[in-house]
């Protein structure tokens, strides 16, 4: 290993992007003993090689586990929203680490949000911690995937183990949602593999709270003195509890605090932060074309280099990953960028009066600022998913009342539909609405939308940055993801409704991009072992690959059990194959073929 | 006042006004009272990097949007008010707003106008015409109401210890942690069977 300040001398494999999947990715090369050098856009959060990474640019690189601190994640994920979440000048952002400078440019020609995260651990710095698998049928059934779901199966089955993937916790507000359910006919689903309508905990990347912590007991409010998830709710803000922990040891399993560490520690994974990525450098092979490196330009010091390696592989997102493919010139031929899907979100949220709680779930109020901030699903093959999802207030107002397709509340007509107000809310009703926060829950579906070559990534050759022209992003629904969407839309306000909710609105959302996926996908851009068809030695991990929405189902656990795959893949094709393989020991189920 | 300071108060004022005479549940003060106007207008000029060319060399370093964002609401206001649109009487501006038509419009009819600007008017026809990403503009008014909203009712636009929009939210802010622990409605998940619809369901693993 190299010390800080240099790059990793001549690493086996370089990776663009160390979010999400990119870590699990490099773990799995790692482990087989193939030198890696990621390079990540963005800073690098709890790690004393950087203690103030958006003050200061602090030395170059990380490669071992001793530089992560779990006193530094403390002082630096204050939790609160504004500080920690807002998209201009939040921590967590898509921009560089320095405070002082402006996001990153894209062009977004339409109405819509883009809420990406740039660091290491990307943006599961601000998820939920979930991972339910892919639905069954998005795999087998839907004609997009050249793998089947089992060739998936064993990857789950060692994330699940590994993260650990357990079932959430009933809190007050899941309880309340799962009460709905089955008053709204939906049977418990207790398996792993999804193909058939009903409700559930979430598959969470959450380390299981301390039995101290429940409900009708006498815990005296510590919440230093306990092991695992303290229920805090600050999974959006970055999610550092339990306050006091040891880096690893941290309750939501993002990638920065789950497969980074284990990535470092097998001594042959070198992370970079504040490098970002302008090139993919290529050179003749015996086939067509050969990757051998990358360029890219330090954030801080604007110097830029080139690194050669074996392999690349990138991993920087449904949007930067197609922007660098196409700013490196490389072949297109028309699904590059192409066939970004993104879970077409809505919300829909119901107020509750006392007494109804009362009787529900033993307590007055809903607090969705309580328990995990979304710990319950119901599952839909076929549509998408529909969960509790909780904010604090800031993102609650924004996502329920400030963004929709649909227009105003004052201006829309509900009256045939299973909701009270629809589109957004202003003035004194959103301060009305807001001020029922706590007597409220909030619902969001994600749709199975399909990939279509109509949308996706290009260049914006109109405007350029200093890391060349900027992405530019176009997405609209098809009408039948429309009708899917409604379905769930109106499956939100009937459970709501049946658990006794007093007003009930829906946001007929515009655009979050904040789910993307299949940009790059297998089967189009890539083969089945996540290597591109038009040039040898480069790969794609990140959830570009995947090749459709896996179904409406959260996509993070998908998107890693492909990246510990294509790492297999790559180790076969390119090292001395994998010592160890998953698969080996592990037998499925059952598959249908 | 400047300008694009005055009409962008008309904007946050309109999303979240001061209620006095709301009752004590709702919170009298409004976005003003916490000078969300200045939170939104640095946000926009702050929105992004400015790319190379002609913006960059006329020495900005992140695209003036916040200018931009007022003239494009009074562009809007303007649109409403020709179209015969405008559903509510023109208005003396407030004290703090700017002297455009925008900043005349009763509350509902700015947010008409921003839905012309975005779906209904004059740019989302162009945007239809044109093959340039005029769609910007509805983009800018998607951001406006998102970051308005998310910044009333968080520490971003209010970086007291306990912000206005908490308060009225009756949120206590970051906690360490709740004791809320209910139990399990599973414990353990299965290695189910797939390929074929399942049938069963309802017991607890």
């Amino acid at each position: 290993m190299t010390g800080s300040g240099i790059d990793m001398a001549d690493p086996d494999v370089v990776v663009v992007g160390a979010g999400g999947d990119a870590p699990a990715l490099a773990w799995r090369l790692g482990q087989q003993g193939i030198d890696v050098l990621m390079l990540e856009a963005g800073p690098f959060h709890g790690n004393e090689q950087f203690p103030n990474p958006h003050d200061d640019r602090g030395n170059a690189a990380s490669a071992a586990t001793g530089d992560l601190s779990g006193d530094l994640l403390d002082q630096q994920f204050t939790a609160r929203e504004g500080d920690m979440g807002s998209p201009v000048d939040g921590k967590l952002r898509w921009g560089p680490a320095d405070a002082e400078r402006a996001p990153w440019a894209r062009t977004v020609p339409q109405t819509g949000v883009i809420s990406q995260v740039a660091g290491v651990g990307g943006t599961t710095l601000h998820y939920y911690g979930n991972h339910p698998r892919a639905f069954v049928p998005a795999i087998d059934d839907q004609p997009h995937w050249p793998i089947d779901y089992a060739d998936l199966v064993p990857y789950y089955q060692h994330l699940e183990s590994v993260h650990p993937v357990k079932p959430a916790p009933t809190t007050p507000k899941a309880e309340l949602f799962f009460e709905g359910a089955r008053r709204s006919g939906y049977d418990l689903t207790t398996g792993l593999n999804v193909d058939d309508e009903g409700y559930r905990p979430f598959p969470n990347a959450i380390h299981q709270p301390d039995e101290a912590l429940a409900r009708d007991g006498d815990y005296d409010g510590d919440f230093r003195d306990i092991d695992g998830d303290t229920l805090a709710c600050h999974e959006h803000q970055g999610g550092p509890h339990p306050r006091g922990a040891e880096f690893e040891d941290r309750a939501k399993r993002g990638s920065l605090v789950s497969l980074v560490p284990k990535a470092l520690d097998t001594g042959h994974v070198e992370i970079r932060p504040n490098a970002f990525a302008t090139q993919v450098l290529t050179r003749a092979g015996p086939g067509p074309l050969e990757a051998c490196g990358v360029a890219y330009r330090d954030t801080w010091t604007g110097r830029t280099r080139r690194i050669f390696a074996d392999c690349v592989v990138l991993a920087a997102g449904c949007i930067e990953t197609p922007r660098l493919w196409l700013n490196s010139g490389l072949p297109d031929d028309g699904w590059v960028g192409r066939g970004l899907t993104t879970h077409h979100f809505d919300f829909v949220s119901g107020v509750f009066d006392s007494e109804t709680l009362e009787d529900i779930i033993g307590q007055r109020k809903v607090e969705p600022h309580q328990g995990q901030a979304a710990g319950s699903r119901l599952d839909v093959p076929g549509k998408g998913g529909i969960a509790v999802n909780t904010f604090a207030p800031g993102i609650t107002a924004s996502v329920m009342f400030s963004e929709s397709v649909n227009g105003f509340a004052f201006e829309n007509d509900t009256s045939g539909e299973p909701w009270d107000t629809e589109g957004r809310i202003t003035g004194t009703k959103l301060k009305e609405q807001m001020s029922d926060y706590r007597r409220m829950l909030t619902l969001i579906c994600h749709t199975d939308d399909r990939p279509r070559q109509d949308n996706g990534v290009s260049l914006d050759a109109n405007t350029e940055d200093e890391h060349g022209p900027v992405a530019r992003l176009d997405w609209s629904p098809h009408p039948e993801d429309d009708e899917r969407r409604l379905d769930l839309a109106r499956r939100s306000a009937k459970l709501l409704d049946e658990a006794g909710a007093t007003h009930i609105h829906r946001a007929a959302a515009a655009p979050i991009f904040l789910h993307l996926q299949s940009s790059m996908a297998i089967g189009k851009v890539l083969d089945a072992g996540g290597e591109a068809l038009s040039v040898d030695r480069l790969f794609v991990a990140d959830h570009s690959a995947l090749a459709n929405g896996v179904g409406g189902a959260n996509p993070t656990h998908t998107g890693q059990a492909l990246a510990l795959r294509t790492a297999e893949h790559l180790a076969e094709r390119y090292f001395d194959g994998v010592a160890d393989p998953i698969p080996a020991d592990q037998t499925p189920a059952s598959a249908d073929d | 006042m400047s300008y694009t300071r005055g009409t962008i108060a008309a904007l946050v004022d309109a999303v979240v006004p001061a209620t006095p005479e709301a009752g004590d549940d709702v919170g009298a003060a409004g976005a003003l009272d916490i000078d969300l106007d200045e939170t939104v207008e640095t946000a926009f000029n702050e929105l992004q990097e400015a790319p190379e060319g002609p913006i960059r060399s006329l020495g900005y370093e992140t695209m003036p949007f916040a200018p931009l964002l007022a003239l494009l609401l009074d562009f809007g206001a303007l649109e409403l008010i020709l179209a015969r649109e405008r559903e509510e009487p023109l208005q003396s501006p407030g004290e703090r707003f700017a002297g455009g038509p925008f900043s005349r419009l009763a509350p509902e009819d700015r947010m008409r106008a921003i839905r012309l600007l975005e779906a209904d008017g004059l740019f989302p026809a162009l945007d239809e015409r044109y093959d340039a990403p005029i769609g910007i503009v509805a983009y800018l008014m998607q951001g406006a109401l998102f970051i308005t909203t998310m910044a009333a009712y968080s520490d971003w636009g209010d970086d007291a210890e306990e912000p206005q929009g908490w308060q009225q939210a009756n949120y206590p802010g970051p906690a360490d942690g709740y004791a809320v622990h209910m139990g399990y409605e599973v414990d353990e998940f299965e290695e189910n069977d797939y390929g074929t619809a399942s049938t069963d369901g309802g017991d607890e693993a």
